[in-house]
């Protein structure tokens, strides 16, 4: 196999040795991790989908919460740059059997990988690990919190495929849905921002809390969240949520938030219609919206990889 | 040393301070574990088998913790009596009001004299257990109270968990005021309060960690408080950590409701803030509230609407609070620092007298519990501390006696740690390399 030289940009700053959330991410470090995803898209339309970039290196995935897309994601974007697999799950039961999540790491820690993938049903966990770890390490998701990987893949999909783009700054993104459990509403938000966009967050008041990004505008009418939005981002709606008394039922959650055509048609004329999956078709989205010309739902799965194909690179190569 | 071996012992030139006042530069005598003689002449004509120079420290009656987690039966890997009662000694506590969920609870009599009988003879802090309010905590039937009371039981509560319903809570309040017992509550609603493991606020929601509202506590504070007008039965409200409870407190208190509260040292030194580092050593129930909240509660300690400090001092493994922040326990190891910790964050801090600090350790406890006031009199129990309140040390949780070796204070300079404590005349607790 010839191996192919790539010419992946250098982010200005050091290098970032984990990425837990935006909080030490500039613009320009997320542009430069862009840049490099854009490389890897083009890796991956090859005949031989395989670089070396990472050759010698091995990536651990932790997940402590089911995910079989995430983690098939990371393991994709690992091995298409030649690095080694080590993946672990356990469904939370091993902990609740007494072992400490620090024995736990310290244990998968004796393999020797040089990156973590972690996923986690509580927030902060990630933080924890890499606190307790040379490795660095990548959050594909912890609790509530944070899932960074899925805001990078949502804003290069919109700054992909919005018509003419020309930058995030006075791009508004509405994200409508269950804000209160989502992790990816919240990095969503965090990112945007970063990047000089806007948020308006859109839910039922007990699913959108006021402390909920409370400097970020909030409304519980979808109408006004969608109005002028260049994103539409519908995140799905747990039917839990109905079973704990959060809401009433999901007739009436679809009647009043269900992202419609006639919702979608107040919105900027070249609005992108986003979903992070999976998706409960026709309950927060209908599904001439989901299939139809503005969503870029499929095209946020195809992302996935070459997006967290950069995160890999950036963070083990970028370390030297 | 055993207690007995020593019979008479003085404390030469100690600043003497009690709930009457300040008695000056003086010594006290001591024999058969009672105060023998008083001030300036205590020495004269006392022959003592040991004689601790002071050289001017604090000399006041050993502490009252109306509040703390023993956890024994059952969770000895974490504390137990001997643990406990020393680290409790090493704080500056005489006595120490036990909680009872344990595994199992105490519930029984039997558990109840079990718990007094050990711990008499660890010559450590007194024990005073407390029995649970309901058989198993389960909340649905009541226990035994007058057979636990006459079993050594000083008050009932369920603590660590909330009494959901209001029915059991009115009849415990009932049948614990008939028998002159204290009912000691864990005001959290349940619902609201759901699985949250930290205030419910703008941190918790930046953090995306599951809040629980400071209207968990209000609300059920004003249940407990309504219960306790009702029924005329004291109630001491645990723990009180927000704003909006205390006001409740308050509120009853003007209507002269037969209530009393307490509030922990870590409430009234820590924030929500402090999670944001993701570390489960400051997972307690109720949690950390707001600036606020704890800007309200150390002037609701400056308007005397505060009547004691006990410390929730809840050991746990280091690998219990290395799990994550939804399964860690609640609770952290304090018992030790409480009052270093209080004497510098408050007293020396110039937001409170230390004066009133020492009353809400001694005076206020007791009289919470209907027990006579500690005071450096002739015929009181020789239950002292002797405090160096100018000596600065770091909180070395390595050197803990309590199992917990871990501290959200860890490294933090402190002034006014204990150097030596009598419990009925004996050495409770003697610091390391303090000269006698």
């Amino acid at each position: 196999m010839a191996t192919v030289e790539i010419d992946i940009p250098t982010p200005e700053k050091a290098r970032k040795r984990n990425l837990l959330d935006f909080a030490d991410w500039t613009a320009a470090d997320v542009g430069a991790l862009f840049d490099t995803a854009d490389v890897m898209a083009q890796v991956l339309t090859r005949t031989i989908k395989k670089v070396p970039a990472l050759q010698g290196f091995t990536v651990g995935t932790l997940f402590f919460e089911d995910s079989t897309r995430t983690r098939l994601s990371f393991e994709r974007a690992a091995r298409a740059q030649s690095a080694d697999v080590i993946s672990f799950a356990a469904g939370g039961s091993s902990l609740s059997k007494g072992e400490s999540l620090k024995d736990t790491l310290q244990t998968i820690d004796q393999m020797q990988a040089d990156l973590y993938v972690v996923r986690h049903p509580a927030a902060g966990a990630p933080h924890q690990i890499a606190r307790w770890t040379d490795a660095a390490v990548v959050n594909a998701g912890d609790g509530r919190r944070a899932h960074p990987t899925q805001a990078l893949l949502d804003a290069y999909t919109f700054r992909q495929r919005f018509p003419g783009f020309d930058g995030f700054q006075g791009k508004r993104l509405a994200v409508v849905g269950d804000i209160l459990h989502s992790r990816v509403a919240r990095s969503n938000v965090e990112l945007w921002r970063r990047l000089g966009g806007e948020v308006v967050l859109c839910g039922p008041p007990p699913l959108l809390p006021r402390d909920v990004g409370a400097d970020v505008p909030h409304t519980h009418r979808l109408e006004e969240a969608v109005e002028g939005a260049h994103a539409v981002m519908t995140l799905r709606l747990q039917r839990e949520r109905m079973a704990s008394a959060l809401l009433p039922s999901a007739a009436e959650y679809v009647a009043r938030y269900q992202l419609t055509e006639a919702v979608l048609a107040r919105a900027h004329p070249d609005a992108l219609v986003m979903h992070p999956g999976p998706l409960n078709r026709d309950v927060e989205i209908a599904s001439e919206v989901a299939d139809g010309p503005r969503s870029v739902i499929r095209d946020q799965v195809a992302n996935g990889v070459p997006t967290r194909m950069a995160v890999l690179y950036t963070l083990l190569v970028g370390k030297r | 040393m055993s207690g007995q071996a020593m019979r008479r012992l003085l404390i030469r030139d100690a600043h003497l301070v009690d709930g009457a006042g300040d008695h000056g530069r003086g010594d006290l005598a001591v024999q058969d574990g009672r105060v023998a003689a008083v001030g300036a002449d205590a020495a004269d004509g006392f022959e003592a088998e040991r004689t601790v120079d002071a050289g001017g420290a604090l000399l006041t009656p050993a502490f009252i913790d109306l509040h703390a987690h023993l956890r024994e039966p059952g969770q000895e890997v974490k504390e137990d009596l001997a643990s406990g009662l020393a680290a409790a000694a090493a704080g500056g506590f005489g006595t120490v009001v036990s909680m009872a969920n344990t595994t199992p609870p105490v519930d029984e009599p039997g558990l109840v004299a079990e718990l007094v009988h050990k711990a008499e003879r660890l010559g450590r802090a007194r024990l005073r257990p407390a029995a649970a309010l309901s058989h198993g905590l389960a909340g649905e039937t009541l226990t035994d109270f007058a057979a636990l009371q006459s079993a050594g039981a000083v008050m009932i509560t369920d603590d660590g968990v909330p009494v959901a319903d209001g029915r059991l809570m009115r009849s415990a309040c009932e049948y614990a005021a008939e028998l002159g017992l204290v009912i000691q509550t864990h005001s959290e609603d349940p619902g609201l309060r759901g699985a949250g493991v930290m205030h419910e606020g703008l941190v918790s929601q930046a953090l995306g960690l599951p809040g629980n509202p400071d209207a968990a506590e209000a609300a059920m504070v004003f249940r407990d408080c309504e219960v306790a007008r009702l029924t005329g039965a004291r109630v001491h409200i645990a723990h009180v950590t927000s704003k909006r409870a205390m006001q409740v407190i308050e509120h009853f208190k003007a209507l002269g409701a037969p209530v009393t509260c307490e509030v922990t040292p870590h409430h009234l030194t820590l924030t929500d803030q402090a999670l944001a580092g993701f570390d489960p050593v400051f997972k307690v129930a109720p949690p950390l509230r707001t600036t606020e909240d704890v800007a309200y509660l150390r002037e609701a300690l400056r308007r005397g609407l505060v009547d004691s400090i006990g410390t929730d001092h809840a050991p746990h493994t280091r690998a219990e609070k290395e799990r994550d922040l939804l399964t860690a326990p609640f609770g952290l190891p304090n018992i030790e620092v409480a009052f270093p910790l209080l004497y510098s964050e408050l007293v020396l801090a110039g937001e409170l007298e230390l004066g009133d600090l020492l009353r809400l350790l001694q005076d206020g406890p007791a009289v919470v519990m209907g027990w006579p006031a500690p005071r450096l009199e002739p015929g009181a129990a020789a239950d002292v501390t002797l405090l160096d309140l100018d000596a600065e040390r770091a909180v070395e949780p390595q050197r803990f006696l309590s199992k917990a070796k871990f501290s959200p204070w860890a490294g933090r300079r402190l002034h006014g740690w204990p150097r030596l404590t009598l419990v009925a005349g004996a050495p409770a607790y003697e610091r390391e390399g303090a000269a006698a």
